[in-house]
């Protein structure tokens, strides 16, 4: 099998989020012809091929046991990702993976998760919170920590409003700032996300923390972790890099000896302190 | 044991057995004085003498630009047609084949690349041993990559001692009957590995902490990326596409790239995880000692020399290692 | 697929570009196919600029307050605005003077004549309005061209090119004309993308394609001094294409 080679898919629906980030489902056919590509772990990247222009690295944004249906969320900020604001359903795209390491499902049994997620993180993030949510009884509590710039670019809002309302996870929102509107929705805030990270109580001993965001932020969420007791190889984050082949030969997305596209894109903390540069 | 000798007088006879195996290259001084592996033609002489060309045998493994997959409306994404056609080299010196066995294991490992594939298969490596000038440093680098070739030239005065390495070299040997006498010499034990005393690799503390002039090395550095693109086990490649003019075909290509330009570690958006020249220059030099993914712990520099040569500035590798050296003898 | 909308001009320039593009004569029956050219004025008469442009493709830098004009007019009715060879993204030759006394080379050429009143020093088009893209050259390669029209059909813009003149060449194997011969090869400092056409021939890179993006002009200088060239033949040399270099 060539692993470079992307198996066919469709643009099934289109579902503009914010102004710049659209939710797409794909159709990958058959599990049995698609070379696993619809079988992925929360956390997992894909390659998706716009046919013309190229390819370029997403993480999977939906329930990981849709047979045969992807769900991509997908900034339009790259040479790909631009363009691919032109696509109508019935599209034709290419899509390769899964590829990396997820998050490490497993070894959160019965932990306390905490899911903390800025900006367009929130994509691979809500992957996992519906992993997660499907088997609610394998794990402890459920917190969800998601901030944006302003209200307008909170992803999934809708969605996210409707979990607020479960007791069995606790949901809380965050913007940068207001905007145009005096208020902003239930459940959220005009704060950073460190700082609703520090009200936070939490128990270190059996809590894991789940991160994805810009870089920027990473230092300020590690440090803020840190600082409430949670040791390193509980903060799982997921990594940004340019994972051209994602299969570890193109080499560009070195994370000191480690491939971002191999042995990412998520790491623990305690893989990846000490070495300059990993976080941003 | 008595050792197979072929005498230089019989190396036509063998560059003709070979062109009949398959299009034979071998080290040739171009009219304008470039050393490069090229097509030998018949009659032509290999430079035997050749230490370094400028590019390494990784050219004919993974082109400079290919096509790795065409996209048409209908049939989607496919690889493209057509075999690799046998090719034998000749005249490879140890450090080339160590760096063709780095290559084998970035490109064969997990999920081997097709197109590499095909053409490794499709390749005959005849060793040619070497000295080592003042650019080499195979002597100083440890290495656990092998040297491995079907045929094994050790030159000697009058000719050379042919050795085996693989089941196609040995049938070669069988075909080369008439022309090789026996001769009670001594066989190289290993003429196939380094020369020279090994040293340990720099730690990674070393790497970071004894060099605290990153900049000022990186001062130096042009960026123009010769020293990547002439290193036999640099193989960064960047993958584009191009649209056809019917506005739904396209290829897609496989280039080389340089972790020394600007675009490497770019991702959508601009934000760049190698910010300037400095942290591409020392990344460079971390890959060529401490490698990543699946290759980690294996220093991939096998001491050709070449990067030192072709930098327009004189930085090298051992630049590097002369530095540790002295800052922890 | 909606046929793509497309205008092409040529400020202050040889039109060597907008040639480049025209020698495409393989082709241009297939582009026609997918392309409207609606304002074209080198080869499509009428030129008349009216509605909205996925797409405008400006040769030459601005010198002339017609120019300006009719640029901010462009950019204000296309999607995308790219700038098409050196001049278009550097100034190029036409910048080679500029510094020196504007009114005094206007009548050093033109003598009395008003025809060139108003002329401004050469400016490239991204010091008036905003670009999307830039595809360098003088010319641009043929290639070049072709991928651009490539991804504007697809509504995409070219990946800049991040990578020297002697990048192309050393994967030619070419003789490095720097080192080997000591010739003031501008390779180094010169962006990449033409496969190192000229020092393929033996001639140095005479920096055409403008600088490459972060290039090294300190050290540069510096190693052009030790073959024996001074600073200041080195910078006319880079500045002939590229005003904007600075010691």
């Amino acid at each position: 099998m060539n692993a470079s080679l992307p198996v066919p898919a469709t643009i099934t629906t289109i579902r503009p989020l914010t102004d710049d980030t659209t939710l797409y489902t794909l159709d990958c056919g058959l599990n049995t012809q698609n070379n696993g590509v619809a079988s992925f772990l929360p956390g997992q990247f894909l390659e998706l091929s716009l046919p013309g222009i190229g390819e370029v690295p997403i993480s999977y944004c939906g329930f990981p046991s849709a047979g045969g249906a992807i769900e991509l969320c997908i900034r339009h900020v790259g040479h790909v990702t631009t363009p691919l604001n032109r696509s109508v359903a019935g599209d034709a795209v290419g899509v390769r993976g899964p590829f990396g390491h997820g998050f490490p499902l497993d070894s959160y049994e019965n932990q306390d998760l905490l899911l903390i997620a800025g900006g367009l993180g929130m994509a691979p993030l809500r992957s996992l919170l519906l992993a997660l949510l499907n088997q609610r009884q394998r794990w402890g509590e459920l917190t969800l920590l998601y901030g944006a710039r302003e209200q307008g670019a909170l992803l999934f809002l809708e969605e996210l409003l409707q979990l607020a309302k479960r007791n069995d996870i606790q949901v809380q929102l965050a913007v940068d700032r207001l905007e145009h509107c005096l208020e902003g929705p239930p459940n959220c805030r005009v704060a950073l996300l460190p700082a609703l990270l520090e009200q936070l109580t939490i128990r270190p001993d059996r809590t894991c923390a789940a991160l994805c965001g810009p870089p920027v932020v990473y230092p300020y969420l590690v440090s803020g972790l840190k600082r409430i007791g949670l040791p390193d190889e509980r903060i799982h984050l997921s990594l940004e890099r340019r994972m051209k082949c994602g299969v570890g030969r193109c080499g560009h997305c070195a994370v000191g000896t480690f491939l971002c596209c191999c042995d990412g894109p998520v790491f623990n903390y305690a893989q990846l302190a000490g070495i300059e540069g990993a976080l941003a | 044991m008595p050792a197979h000798f072929l005498a230089t007088k019989a190396l036509e006879k063998l560059l003709s057995l070979l062109r009949k195996q398959g299009e034979l290259h071998a080290p040739q001084r171009g009219d304008d004085g470039v050393l490069r592996f090229a097509l030998l033609k018949a009659g032509d002489s290999p430079d035997l003498d050749a230490l370094r060309t400028q590019l390494p045998p990784k050219k004919y493994l993974l082109h400079p630009r290919e096509t790795i997959l065409t996209y048409r409306a209908g049939s989607g994404y496919q690889e493209p047609q057509g075999r690799s056609s046998p090719l034998i080299l000749f005249g490879v010196h140890p450090c080339d084949l160590a760096g063709i066995d780095y290559l084998d294991r970035l490109f064969l490992g997990d999920a081997p690349d097709p197109t590499y594939a095909a053409r490794r298969a499709a390749l005959t490596l005849i060793g040619l041993s070497c000295f080592p000038d003042n650019l080499c440093s195979c002597h100083l680098h440890p290495s656990t990559l092998k040297a491995s070739c079907d045929l094994y030239l050790q030159r000697q005065e009058e000719g050379f001692v042919i050795t085996s390495g693989s089941l196609q070299g040995t049938e070669l040997l069988e075909k080369l009957k008439e022309i090789i006498e026996e001769r009670d010499l001594p066989i190289p034990e290993d003429t196939r590995r380094f020369f020279g005393r090994q040293l340990p690799p720099p730690s990674q503390s070393e790497l970071d902490a004894a060099m605290p002039d990153w900049q000022e090395l990186a001062n130096h550095c042009l960026g123009c990326g010769a020293c990547s693109i002439c290193c036999p086990t640099c193989a960064c490649f960047d993958v584009l596409e191009f649209g056809g003019l019917d506005g739904s075909s396209s290829e897609r290509l496989r280039c080389w790239d340089n972790c020394l330009f600007k675009s490497h570690a770019e991702v959508a958006g601009g934000m760049s995880f190698q910010k300037n020249r400095a942290e591409r220059f020392r990344y460079r030099y971390r890959h060529k000692y401490r490698g990543f993914g699946q290759l980690k712990n294996i220093p991939s520099c096998v001491g050709c020399g070449r990067c030192r040569a072709a930098c327009p500035a004189g930085l090298d590798l051992r630049t590097l290692a002369e530095r540790l050296e002295r800052g922890n003898p | 697929m909606k046929p793509l909308r497309l205008a092409i001009a040529g400020l202050t320039a040889c039109s060597g570009c907008q040639l480049s593009l025209l020698n495409c004569e393989q082709e241009l029956p297939q582009m026609l196919e997918r392309i409207e050219f609606h304002f074209f004025p080198m080869a499509c008469s009428p030129a008349i600029l009216e509605g909205e442009y996925d797409a405008t493709l400006v040769e030459g830098c601005l010198s002339m307050p017609h120019e300006l004009d009719l640029l901010l007019a462009l950019r204000q009715h296309s999607r995308y605005l790219i700038a098409v060879g050196t001049c278009a993204a550097w100034g190029g030759v036409a910048a080679l003077r500029n510094g020196e006394n504007r009114e005094e080379l206007r009548q050093s050429v033109y003598g009395s004549s008003t025809a060139t009143s108003g002329s401004f020093s050469p400016q490239p088009l991204h010091a008036m309005v905003a670009v999307d893209a830039f595809i360098c050259g003088c010319p641009p390669e043929k290639e070049e061209l072709l991928n651009l029209i490539g991804d504007l059909l697809r509504g995409a813009l070219p990946s800049p090119i991040s990578h020297p003149v002697c990048s192309d060449c050393q994967m030619r194997e070419n003789l490095c004309l720097l080192t080997e011969r000591s010739a003031l090869c501008l390779g180094p400092l010169t962006l990449g993308g033409c496969g190192a056409r000229c020092p393929s021939l033996e001639v140095p890179c005479e920096g055409c394609r403008g600088p490459v993006p972060e290039a090294n002009l300190s050290e540069a200088l510096e190693l052009y001094l030790q073959k024996g060239y001074d600073h200041a033949a080195v910078l006319g040399r880079l500045r002939r294409f590229c005003p904007e270099w600075k010691s």
